[in-house]
């Protein structure tokens, strides 16, 4: 049953993809009406904070991370056997 | 008093350990596999405050010392030896239960110990028997990285003995107790390296990634739960508002996911994001106040639970394909979609999405560094949390049971034995969503945070959705290739085999080259200066003196010359002395 369903969204990737931007859009509606009394900084204050600090620090991360590896980190599997 | 340790529950591991191979051979090792976690878990409600002191060589010890910090612990440890005992149960081999029970009894040992000496004995048995958890998956490899691991923790145990011998001798006390930043000396610090280097806090963390990938399907299981937590509740009791640990947490938090989000072995991957999920432990011990510690326990209590669901979701995936890489897998929920559940949601709940374990426990570290205006720590935590979404709660499902690319592996759905362990850590990594008072109740301080606000609904909502967009938009990018990364152990694998050349070759060669010239020349002239010595001895020392030994020869020379050897002349001698004699005699 589970599989038919995954199946079944897996196969309409164009819904998907609505259903996840319209529930960002949500997300960022949500954002105007949360309660700020017991904010920590001034980044609590500002509507959508968290959302520019999780994508910008998602692409940087991946960025950072996969550059450092291509560059710099990456070995093969038996690098430490030969 | 001394019998009291018998209510110990490591006792109850150790002896059940013991008794195992007895009952395989009647054919009830799976009854007594799940018997004794579940004694030992519903007995730890009863212990006392304090029990077994012993007097041992004039040194005071305590097995047992309980209250508020070590219940949590305790609870959760017991209850992940249960679900970790029951994922194991189709595994035959009776040795690698009885090395995963004495584990769990070193730390069960470790978390009730009331002083470093009886602490010390269970850290070592903890270490010992959780190195055959990784040597009985049998490969070159694993063999290797057990070494490895080994190795570096009898180190980590010598720099916390070397610290223990120094505090005895400054204070002439054992007792296991909260250290003040401001008293702490070398030895203290020493006791702290021991502790982090078990909490795999970098630099000392390589072990960490190079071991548990190589361990058994259980035994992994087993090792993501007790080594690092035991860790953390060591430092929780003694460490308590380092601040060092503080940083260090927030760096190890980020240091784990940035590895997290490159490698490709799944449980490589899962074993960086526990250096990250310690991280935010360690840096809640090293923020030290009451809310800060209560998040560092129970984000330990959540951790566990989901990090050891995450280790069966893929072990789960390793056992039924023989596969862990996630170049090779893809597809997979069409075949395991019991497995598939589960791991995701030990990867949602590993991402604190609201109504799972992580949301409840990890954001009370966050809130904890931003009530005591840590900014730039709660924006490390944050970011952290960002990755960890990505790492393991986007990246591994999706290319495990998912994927842009069908594997073309159709594996059976896991045995019934490891979908009951995985249900059972899954369902508390909802409850405890649900129903945090369950936790917080437990937590050694009162707890006056609330987690369902809209304020941190909203932050949840942002920071994953947004995270899920980014993914969105990079997933062609993180495509995984078959690689590994670089980490710091590359100073002691690499650092060996050199050590090892530089004998075989440079010093091997200087060493052939010494004995030749000794033989050559050394040899030669040691003889000519003899030689010269005895010639000085005999002709300058002697005229010096007094030439009596010149003298001695010479006389003796002569007294020899003296000496025939001619029977006759002797007898003719004597005649003649004799004659002489009488002559004498009758003259006088």
């Amino acid at each position: 049953m589970i599989v038919q369903v995954i199946t079944y969204l897996r196969e309409r990737s164009a819904m998907m993809k609505w259903i996840f931007l319209s529930y960002l859009a949500f997300a960022l509606v949500f954002d105007f009406f949360a309660d700020r009394h017991h904010a920590h900084f001034w980044g609590d204050h500002v509507i959508g904070f968290w959302a520019i600090f999780g994508l910008l620090g998602c692409l940087l991360m991946i960025v950072f991370c996969k550059g450092l590896s291509h560059v710099w980190l990456e070995r093969d599997t038996d690098y430490y056997d030969k | 008093m001394t019998s009291s340790i018998f209510m110990h529950p490591a006792a109850l591991f150790l002896v059940g350990a013991l008794l195992l191979p007895l009952f395989r051979k009647f054919n009830a090792q799976k009854i007594w596999l799940v018997v004794v976690p579940l004694l030992a878990f519903l007995q730890i409600k009863y212990l006392p405050a304090s029990f077994g002191c012993v007097e041992w060589l004039g040194f005071k010890m305590q097995f047992g010392r309980v209250d508020q910090l070590t219940m949590v612990f305790l609870h959760v440890f017991t209850l992940m030896a249960l679900i970790g005992s029951i994922f194991g149960l189709h595994v035959k081999e009776s040795g690698q239960h009885v090395a995963a029970w004495l584990y769990v009894a070193g730390s069960l040992g470790t978390t009730l110990a009331g002083d470093y000496l009886t602490l010390f004995i269970f850290w070592e048995l903890m270490a010992f028997a959780s190195v055959f958890l990784v040597w009985y998956r049998k490969k070159k490899r694993s063999i290797e990285a057990g070494f490895r691991y080994l190795l570096v923790h009898t180190f980590g145990g010598l720099v916390l003995l070397g610290g223990i011998f120094l505090r005895y001798q400054a204070t002439h006390d054992l007792s296991f107790e909260l250290i003040s930043p401001d008293t702490a000396t070398l030895a203290e610090y020493l006791i702290m390296i021991g502790f982090m280097l078990n909490a795999a806090v970098p630099p000392i963390h390589a072990w960490l990634p190079d071991a548990y990938p190589e361990a058994t399907v259980t035994g992994a299981v087993f090792m993501c739960a007790f080594t690092t937590k035991t860790a953390v509740y060591v430092l929780a009791r003694g460490f308590a508002g380092f601040e060092a640990l503080a940083i260090m947490g927030a760096i190890m938090t980020l240091y784990g996911v940035g590895y997290a989000v490159i490698e490709n072995d799944a449980r490589r991957i899962l074993a960086y994001h526990i250096v990250s999920q310690v991280g935010y432990m360690v840096c809640g011990v090293g923020i030290g106040t009451e809310m800060a510690i209560n998040g560092a326990c129970a984000h330990a209590y959540a951790h566990i639970l989901y990090k050891a669901l995450l280790f069966m979701g893929v072990g789960s995936v390793l056992e039924m394909t023989g596969r862990s890489k996630l170049s090779e897998l893809g597809g997979l929920y069409k075949y395991m979609p019991f497995s598939m559940i589960f791991t995701v949601i030990g990867g949602i709940a590993i991402s604190g999405f609201p109504l799972t374990s992580g949301f409840i426990s990890k954001s009370m570290i966050i809130a904890a560094a931003g009530n005591n205006h840590q900014l730039i720590l709660m924006c490390m935590l944050s970011l952290a949390a960002v990755g960890t979404f990505l790492s393991v709660g986007i990246k591994l499902p999706y290319f495990i049971w998912f994927g842009p690319k069908d594997s073309g592996l159709k594996p059976k759905e896991a045995y019934w034995n490891m979908q009951v362990g995985m249900f059972m850590a899954a369902f508390m990594c909802i409850f405890l969503g649900v129903y945090p008072d369950y936790l917080y109740n437990m937590l050694p301080y009162a707890v006056h945070y609330h987690p369902y606000n809209s304020y941190h609904l909203t932050e949840t909502f942002h920071l994953l959705g947004f995270t899920g967009l980014g993914f969105y938009i990079m997933v062609k990018y993180l495509k995984p290739h078959d690689v590994s990364n670089l980490d710091l152990d590359w100073f002691y694998r690499r650092g060996a085999g050199w050590f090892m050349w530089v004998a075989r070759n440079p010093i091997n060669a200087v060493n052939e080259f010494v004995s030749n010239v000794y033989q050559t020349v050394g040899l030669r002239f040691t003889m000519a200066a003899a030689r010269a010595l005895s010639w000085f001895d005999w002709e300058g020392i002697d005229w010096a003196l007094d030439g009596s030994a010149k003298g001695i020869v010479q006389g003796g020379e002569q007294v020899r010359q003296f000496q025939t050897g001619k029977l006759q002349q002797y007898i003719g001698a004597a005649v003649a002395l004799l004659f002489l004699v009488l002559i004498v005699v009758v003259l006088i």
